[in-house]
């Protein structure tokens, strides 16, 4: 695996990490919003 | 943001990752593969500028209305223009490393990135110091109008009229792009999917502030 490949999957798997935790925080607002209404 | 909206910024972000390591060519003239990292360098430093006028503008709306959702926009707004101008320096940093040797050389672009980040960290210690929350509002609005004042000076003027090792901007001083097209394509997707980020962000921590403030409310 060259230095290119390795330094791109590392920025993916960041961004993937980074939407899944906004993406979690997301739906726990909602949640938490539904139950303020 | 909706749902299908996400998941289409999920995949616009993995395609430009793809894309600035594996379409667009590595620039001339750069050590290796260093010209890459400009497709997040600049993508963040421009979403930390837009978030710093979004701060502004939110605070004008709040000293004219009162509006505390428009405190709520300013803050969010300047935390996430604070902290992806921090994610523009990293990233110059790392650049500067590879290009020049060292992480840090007070060129220019990095003096005045250092003058923004201390002029920001100072709205939050500000906010920070201020128990009030309508004198709070009142004072960092004001505080926040005048940090952008010297934002189109710091980012645009200064590293322009003085000799900077930084490469030259997108648009350069004669006012052309020079920039390879498959780059310039990878760079204007970033940029996009830069500010879809933003706003998500944005959006998501309004609505957490939002509901933090609610209950506090509830509270006493």
């Amino acid at each position: 695996m060259n230095d290119l490949l390795g330094i791109m999957l590392v920025t993916l798997i960041i961004w993937a990490g980074l939407f899944a935790y906004v993406y979690r925080v997301d739906r726990k607002v909602r949640r938490l919003e539904m139950e303020d209404l | 943001m909706g749902t299908v909206l996400r998941w289409v910024l999920f995949v616009w972000m993995a395609v430009i990752i793809w894309a600035a390591f594996y379409y667009a060519p590595a620039a001339s003239g750069f050590q290796g593969q260093s010209s890459r990292i400009v497709f997040f360098h600049v993508p963040t430093a421009w979403v930390a500028t837009l978030a710093f006028l979004v701060s502004c503008i939110a605070s004008i709306r709040y000293l004219r209305s009162r509006d505390p959702k428009e405190d709520i926009r300013a803050s969010v707004a300047g935390a996430l223009g604070l902290t992806f101008a921090i994610l523009a320096t990293v990233t110059g940093s790392i650049f500067a490393r590879i290009m020049w040797g060292s992480y840090w050389n007070w060129d220019p672009r990095e003096t005045s990135i250092t003058f923004l980040l201390l002029i920001y960290a100072a709205y939050f210690a500000l906010r920070a110091a201020i128990a009030d929350p309508e004198r709070r509002a009142t004072m960092s609005a004001v505080y926040a109008i005048l940090a952008f004042v010297t934002v189109p000076f710091l980012v645009f003027v200064v590293p322009r009229i003085y000799w900077s090792l930084h490469p030259d901007t997108i648009i350069n001083t004669q006012g052309r792009i020079k920039m390879d097209s498959r780059m310039f394509q990878v760079l204007m997707g970033s940029l996009v999917g830069f500010t879809g980020v933003f706003s998500w962000l944005y959006s998501l921590e309004c609505r957490v502030e939002g509901i933090r403030r609610r209950r506090q409310h509830e509270v006493l």
